[in-house]
């Protein structure tokens, strides 16, 4: 069976992104969210857990019995977790104090145990193991932009560098998380959705009634 | 107008007034509240209100003709529903406000919450209260400290502040202020529309004369805070007219409180919904030792749906069929 990286790739960073369009994984999109830093570093210590975990439950994936998957999986992840905690407690400690609870919380992350049910149980390893990555990678970006805007507007700074001193504290709050998620998603559908329509239109075939207006779309 | 057919369901009633008609009286309503806010207050207060008006009418244009409506058409319809919302978060901050705040809170109460949700009559929350709390959590760190009225206590000695008020009333300590200063407004710090509680009872007054609200519910909410906040307090009821004339509540309670869109539709909803905001407003008050009307008419309209499930008006006409033995 050939796998299809580049649908692999689409699903994880457009048509089915983590974040904005299954709306997988909100609790740390909401609440880590202030500001672009927490962002990348919630976002690639996800990535790491789902790149590992879909590899091994590819691997396991006919020896775990149907009746016992959930919690081999919840198993697996978990192993993967306590590596990303202690590693970034040790090399990272700034960053693992401000992602403090959320870390070890990645353990019940929809979007890890989602990708494990629905694609890395069911696919190679290679396949699994991209799927993983796209679909971090897809979690990662939307998270830091998300970060990047509610920082310059709820602190008036980025990455932790000050711009100016103006902010909206609105934006800092949990009301602010969820109306810029939101927003986000709406953006984002719009943005997707003119592409689809675009795409189609490109794809459809001119209408033959007689009158063709240009030579090189009748081809 | 190719299409001058109105389809809707019964009860069919043409009634002369229009939701334009209705905002136009509560404009005239606040311009006492409005007007003696900007002789207590200065200019300032002038441009902080014209400055919050403004905006909330450009958001709604500006928003519009985003949503691809010809200009004419947004002008035709304009209903002035946005210059009240402007007009409340004017008088709802005070002038110790950064001159951008009324713009960001306007902006966001008319196409956040008022727009994105279909327009008037179809938004969840009172945008003009949204518009205050956003204003309230997002410009803290530039808020300096209240200024003081233009005209002083007309006893001719000591200003002690409104702003302080609340929390004192909330501690169950009587304030040492003379209640006719609270209740004309003079020597006393606070919001620019809320001070002056003489102006606003007038505005609520010409409402409840033009039948635009029933005057019984803010009469409900404000004696029910009060009287809340004296049970809170031990029984004093010396705190009863401090807690009523403090703070935000009269303004609250008629002008924000009273919005169509956001009350039950029934006599009786409605008398749970004031009771139930009353007491919340003394709780949260008594809880936070700040001014909490706004956010007590937040969660308040959020549970307006939930009171309309279970309140159901009796159908004209209606009556309870009796049953009859033997029947199943």
């Amino acid at each position: 069976m050939k796998t299809n990286f580049r649908k692999i790739a689409k699903d994880g960073l457009i048509s089915s992104n983590p974040t904005l369009k299954l709306v997988l994984g909100t609790c740390p999109t909401l609440a880590l969210t202030t500001a672009a830093m927490n962002g990348i570093g919630m976002g690639l210590a996800v990535t790491f857990v789902l790149i590992c975990s879909n590899v091994i439950i590819s691997l396991l994936r006919r020896a775990i019995p149907k009746q016992v998957r959930i919690p081999a999986f919840i198993l697996i992840i978990a192993t993967f977790v306590t590596v990303v905690r202690l590693a970034l407690d040790y090399f990272l400690p700034d960053i693992y104090d401000s992602l403090g609870l959320y870390l070890p919380l990645i353990v019940v992350n929809c979007i890890i145990l989602a990708r494990a049910e629905s694609f890395a149980s069911k696919n190679g390893v290679l396949a699994s193991a991209a799927d993983g990555l796209f679909m971090g990678v897809g979690f990662t970006l939307a998270l830091t932009l998300m970060g990047a805007v509610r920082e310059i507007l709820g602190s008036g700074a980025v990455f932790g560098y000050k711009l100016w001193d103006f902010s909206i504290g609105f934006f800092s709050s949990s009301a602010g998380a969820f109306f810029t998620y939101a927003v986000f998603i709406a953006l984002f559908a719009l943005i997707t959705d003119k592409a689809a329509e675009r795409a189609k239109r490109k794809k459809a075939k001119p209408l033959n009634d007689g009158f063709i207006d240009d030579g090189k779309e009748a081809q | 107008m190719e299409n001058n057919l109105v389809y809707s369901s019964s009860p069919h009633i043409k009634a002369p007034r229009s939701t334009r008609q209705i905002m136009i009286d509560v404009c005239i309503a606040l311009l006492p509240a409005t007007l003696a806010g900007i002789i207590f207050f200065g200019a300032y207060a002038a441009l902080l209100v014209a400055l919050a008006v403004i905006f909330a009418v450009i958001g709604e244009f500006v928003y519009l003709l985003i949503v691809g409506k010809p200009f004419r058409e947004i002008a035709k319809n304009f209903d002035f529903s946005s210059v009240v919302t402007g007009l409340l978060i004017g008088l709802t901050i005070g002038t110790n406000y950064p001159w951008y705040a009324p713009i960001f809170g306007s902006m966001f109460a008319v196409i956040a919450v008022k727009m994105l949700f279909g327009g008037t009559g179809k938004n969840v929350v009172n945008p003009a209260i949204t518009g205050r709390v956003f204003i309230f959590i997002s410009f803290q760190w530039a808020v300096g400290a209240w200024a003081l009225p233009n005209i002083g206590s007309i006893y001719g000695d000591t200003v002690i502040t409104s702003a302080t008020a609340v929390p004192t009333v909330a501690e169950g300590v009587v304030p040492k202020i003379r209640l006719l200063d609270m209740f004309l407004g003079t020597g006393m710090q606070g919001c620019i529309g809320e001070t002056c509680k003489i102006a606003l009872i007038i505005g609520g007054i010409y409402l409840a004369a033009r039948r635009i609200i029933n005057i019984l519910y803010p009469t409900i909410c404000i004696a029910v805070a009060g009287i809340m906040t004296v049970a809170i307090g031990g029984f004093d009821f010396a705190l009863f007219l401090p807690a009523v004339l403090s703070g935000g509540l009269v303004l609250g309670a008629i002008f924000m409180a009273t919005d169509y869109v956001t009350t039950p539709n029934t006599k009786l909803g409605n008398i749970i919904y004031f009771i139930a905001l009353g007491i919340l407003t003394a709780v949260l008050r008594y809880a936070t030792k700040m001014e909490t009307v706004s956010f007590a008419i937040l969660l308040m309209n959020l549970t307006v749906p939930l009171i309309d499930k279970f309140i159901i008006q009796k159908p004209f006409g209606h009556f309870k069929v009796k049953k009859t033995k033997g029947e199943k």
